[in-house]
């Protein structure tokens, strides 16, 4: 029979190459930002100005060429801000990513490769932690452990582990059947080296890929324990506590909502593309 | 055989609910901040401070704790707030009815939605109008509902202010309804100002709820739809006259729609995980609103009220796809 | 429609092309007397599938019509718009599909199956339609219709399908029925009756038949005519009594020596020879070279 789907190879590439380059130019350009907040920064983050309070961004009248995207509530650079909240953004991204990570994944690993009570256990524990909604769960956790960056991590990787450990699990019981895991076994491979050794580089494309998503999902959620004065002292510059004052003075400055708003929606929407795009790139069968 | 496979089910369901109980129950009692001292008013004496502790059983052991509140919440005691000194019970179920309008709602739009892109998707299949849809909802994806929130408050709230971005319903309105689903006694009743305030009140929160669920639902059902598209009772239909558009809806649609049916379940429950935040955000007076003032309070008995009754909702509508599941499926309702 | 004399099918110089615009049929002409029936035969890959999917319409995505006329009872298809050619092509023709198991919707009762075409495009009342559809499942040997009616597929065998299948192409009296191998994915009891139910329906209705098959025993059965084809290009187009008795291309002699016979198993099995399948395939490069030459002028 004839391919019924016939479909224009080359201009699909394209198209994935720009879905795996544009995130990672954004990532880059905050990596850079980050990096060198205090060159680029044109105030400091904290400093208030209370004659220059709430000026409006560049495009409107009243701005101050000083403050090209305004100041809010406390005359603090909306710029500034949102350049040195980049660092936090990162750094708890990255941070509460791979502990997740690391965490979710070892679970994940023991679960499937395993079995039996490990397995039960495991599972189980999914399940009761997947019956509790998830944002409820971070802020009752960040309450028991207190604020700070640390609690934040914490909370994240307490949560997120099991959508680690479900995929990790999920694939780890289809590698133990291959081959090469028997071979090895024969070959008289101990069962941890095993799993080292055969099956950790076999699922750890789908591992990668799920960091990326990770890091995506952490920076939403220190906006969201920010968002309910949860996450590290609202006087640091986090997005997410700019956004909550954002929403507190929106019909005043609306423009300290929108520029962090912006910031956030990019770094989650490149994240999670990154992450999709290595699937893809990953999956022998996608590709 | 199938009585078997339903007990298996509620058993773990039961498991799970305990599991639930024991953590949240564990969580709360370790939290620093003293629940009791925050309830008095300062000049307090430690006589004051000891009968109330007694008077909410904070002086009993762990376990003992736990036993004297699973016991309570199997006989459908659930304590006493501390912070509004109320029944747990009549507290949760009076704000029940809100969270559940709103996650309907969000469902209901999420599913027309979500509907609507897969159908002119399978319908324009092989053109750019797919691959725009494709990536449209692709970003729609990934963007949470928080994030959806807040662009809608900017938006319809500030930008162009044609909604109201807090509260439930318009406070002037007078309601004295038998229940607390507004929307749908306003409904029933035919009192639409009550209808048309809850429904302005319910969209963004609703919108910024479905949005991303309407996105999966859009990608997962146009893959489905266009394989059965190649099915040989749509080329049949097709011969027989019928036009593509009503190939899909009247033939296509129901199959496609099954596979698509098991995730929407579980990404409802998630759905109704969102309303928390959500709520937040837009003061809407809700469950999820409702337990974060309790965790900031140290509310504990209303907090263990609020999460056991997110974790039952949940595991409910689970059962409630598989159910729904065999029903839309022939092939499993006479087998 | 549009003229009374007109033959029900009239195909010239058919084309239908890949999008890299490699050819699945190659100047295809064809025509069916009403009450005909045409045997369209080949090998597989051969485009005799193609050629009643071009007339009925439903070319797979991408596989387009790139030169020829299809008249259908005298009308040009290719001039109408799309939403007229569907509803030409319904009113006139209908398909018995190839696969029973897979023609049916899963999740539809039989009985709506049948008569929503008849309600809803030919607009008949429900009372006709129903009454039209017991009489044809009466016709196809189903002995409890209203149980049918109202099972699902999964309910009913494949040839009780197949049956249904062929009621339902009956049932809006149509002046022609593409039968698409309808007999391939059966048991070989239940052929013989499936192939005996189109012939009898066909013979009474006055309905032309364009019967596609690779089965040579099967022509010998049904038709009157016979089409063969080879790589999308029509070999020979005779009289079935001709084909048989008189064979002129050596592709049809090859074709009709391959077919097993009642006595199969003394006589050896013969397959098509190597050498007339590169002769075919070398006139084929011939033709494709005259057509590109036609193409740009």
């Amino acid at each position: 029979m004839v391919d019924a789907t016939y479909s224009p190879r080359p201009m699909r590439f394209k198209v994935r190459n720009l879905r795996l380059w544009l995130p990672l130019l954004w990532i880059a350009t905050l990596i850079i930002a980050a990096v060198f907040a205090p060159i680029f920064a044109p105030h400091d983050p904290l400093a208030q100005d209370l004659m220059l309070e709430r000026l409006p961004p560049f495009f409107i009248d009243g701005s101050e060429p000083g403050h090209l995207l305004g100041t809010d509530s406390l005359g603090r650079d909306v710029l500034s801000r949102m350049i040195y909240g980049a660092r936090i953004a990162l750094f708890v991204s990255v941070i509460a990513a791979f502990s997740t990570g690391i965490f979710g994944s070892t679970l994940g690993l023991i679960a499937g490769y395993y079995g039996g009570w490990w397995d039960r256990v495991i599972s189980r524990l999914v399940d009761i932690w997947m019956a509790f909604p998830p944002v409820l769960f971070a802020v009752l956790l960040v309450a028991v452990i207190g604020t700070g960056l640390t609690s934040v991590i914490f909370a994240i990787a307490l949560i997120d582990w099991t959508r680690f450990a479900r995929v990790i699990r999920a694939e780890t019981m289809v590698q133990a059947q291959m081959d090469y895991v028997d071979s090895a076994r024969i070959g008289g491979a101990r069962r941890m080296a095993t799993l080292l050794s055969e099956i950790l580089p076999n699922v750890l494309p789908s591992i990668i890929a799920l960091l990326a998503l990770e890091m995506g999902i952490a920076v939403i959620v220190e906006a969201i324990l920010s968002f309910v004065n949860l996450s590290i002292s609202s006087d640091d510059p986090t997005w997410g506590s700019m956004i909550s004052e954002g929403r507190g003075a929106i019909h005043f400055a609306w423009w300290v909502l929108l520029f962090p708003l912006i910031a956030l929606f990019l770094t989650v929407l490149s994240f999670s593309t990154l992450g999709e795009g290595l699937k893809k790139q990953f999956d022998p069968v996608l590709k | 055989m199938l009585l078997k496979t339903v007990f298996v089910r509620l058993l773990t369901t039961a498991i799970t609910l305990f599991g639930v109980a024991v953590v949240v129950f564990t969580l709360v009692r370790v939290a620093p901040g003293n629940p009791i001292s925050m309830m008095l008013p300062p000049g307090a004496t430690e006589e004051d401070i000891a009968a109330l502790t007694a008077l909410y059983g904070f002086d009993k052991s762990l376990p003992h704790q736990f036993m004297i509140w699973i016991g309570g919440v199997i006989q459908g005691d659930f304590g006493t707030s501390i912070t509004l000194r109320q029944p747990v019970d009549e507290l949760v179920l009076g704000r029940l009815p809100a969270t559940l309008e709103l996650s309907l709602m969000a469902l209901l739009i999420a599913l027309a939605l979500g509907g609507l892109v897969a159908v002119i998707g399978a319908r324009k299949r092989s053109t750019g109008t797919e691959v725009g849809l494709d990536l449209t909802t692709g970003a729609v994806l990934s963007i949470p509902d928080f994030l959806w929130g807040l662009i809608f408050v900017l938006l319809f709230g500030v930008l162009w202010p044609v909604l109201s971005i807090s509260g439930r319903v318009d406070p002037r309105l007078d309601i004295d309804f038998t229940t607390n689903f507004y929307f749908f006694e306003g409904l029933l009743r035919g009192r639409w100002d009550v209808v048309s305030s809850t429904f302005s009140h319910m969209l963004m929160p609703a919108m910024s709820l479905a949005l991303p669920l309407a996105a999966m639902i859009a990608q997962l059902l146009k893959q489905n739809l266009k394989e059965v598209l190649n099915q040989d009772y749509t080329t049949l239909a097709r011969v027989r006259g019928f036009s593509e558009t009503s190939v899909i809806l009247r033939e296509a649609l129901q199959n496609a729609a099954l596979p698509t049916l098991a995730l929407v379940g579980v990404q409802f429950t998630f759905l109704i995980g969102g309303t928390v935040i959500v709520e937040r955000l837009f003061a809407y007076e809700g469950l999820g609103n409702m337990a974060i003032d309790a965790v900031i309070n140290r509310d504990l008995p209303l907090i263990q009220g609020i999460v056991l009754l997110f974790a039952a909702l949940f595991t409910v509508i689970n059962l409630l796809v598989d159910l729904s599941y065999t029903f839309l499926n022939p092939r499993l309702r006479n087998g | 429609m549009n003229n009374l004399h007109a033959k029900t099918l009239d195909i010239i110089n058919l084309n239908v092309t890949l999008p890299n615009g490699h050819r699945l049929l190659r100047d295809v002409s064809l025509s069916l007397e009403p009450g005909e029936v045409r045997a369209l035969v080949g090998e597989s890959g051969a485009g005799k599938s193609m050629i009643g999917k071009a007339v009925l319409g439903i070319l797979p995505t991408g596989i387009s019509i790139s030169q020829g006329e299809i008249l259908l009872e005298g009308t040009h298809l290719n001039a109408l718009t799309p939403a007229t050619r569907r509803k030409t092509i319904a009113q006139t023709s209908a398909l018995i599909p190839q696969d029973p198991l897979t023609a049916l919707n899963p999740v539809r009762k039989i009985g709506p199956q049948i008569t929503d075409p008849l309600t809803r495009i030919h607009g008949w009342t429900k009372a006709r339609a129903l009454a039209r559809t017991r009489e044809l499942l009466d016709r196809v040997h189903i002995r409890n219709p209203d149980r049918v009616l109202n099972s699902y597929p999964h309910e009913l065998s494949g040839g009780m399908r197949q049956r249904i299948l062929i009621a339902a192409a009956f049932a809006p009296s149509p002046r022609l029925i593409v039968a698409d191998e309808p007999t391939t994915a059966l048991d070989v009891t239940v052929q013989k009756e499936i192939l005996r139910l189109i012939r009898e329906l066909q013979q009474e209705t006055g309905t032309g038949v364009l019967f596609v098959t690779h089965d040579m025993g099967v022509v010998a059965k049904i038709s009157q005519k016979v089409t063969v084809l080879f790589g999308g290009r029509v070999v020979e187009d005779a009289p079935t009594r001709d084909i048989f008795e008189n064979p002129e291309h050596a592709y049809t002699r090859a074709l009709i020596a391959a077919t097993p016979t009642p006595n199969a198993s003394i006589e050896p099995f013969r397959p098509v020879p190597p050498a007339l399948i590169a002769e075919l395939h070398r006139e084929i490069q011939a033709d494709d070279d005259r057509f590109s030459k036609r193409a740009q002028p």
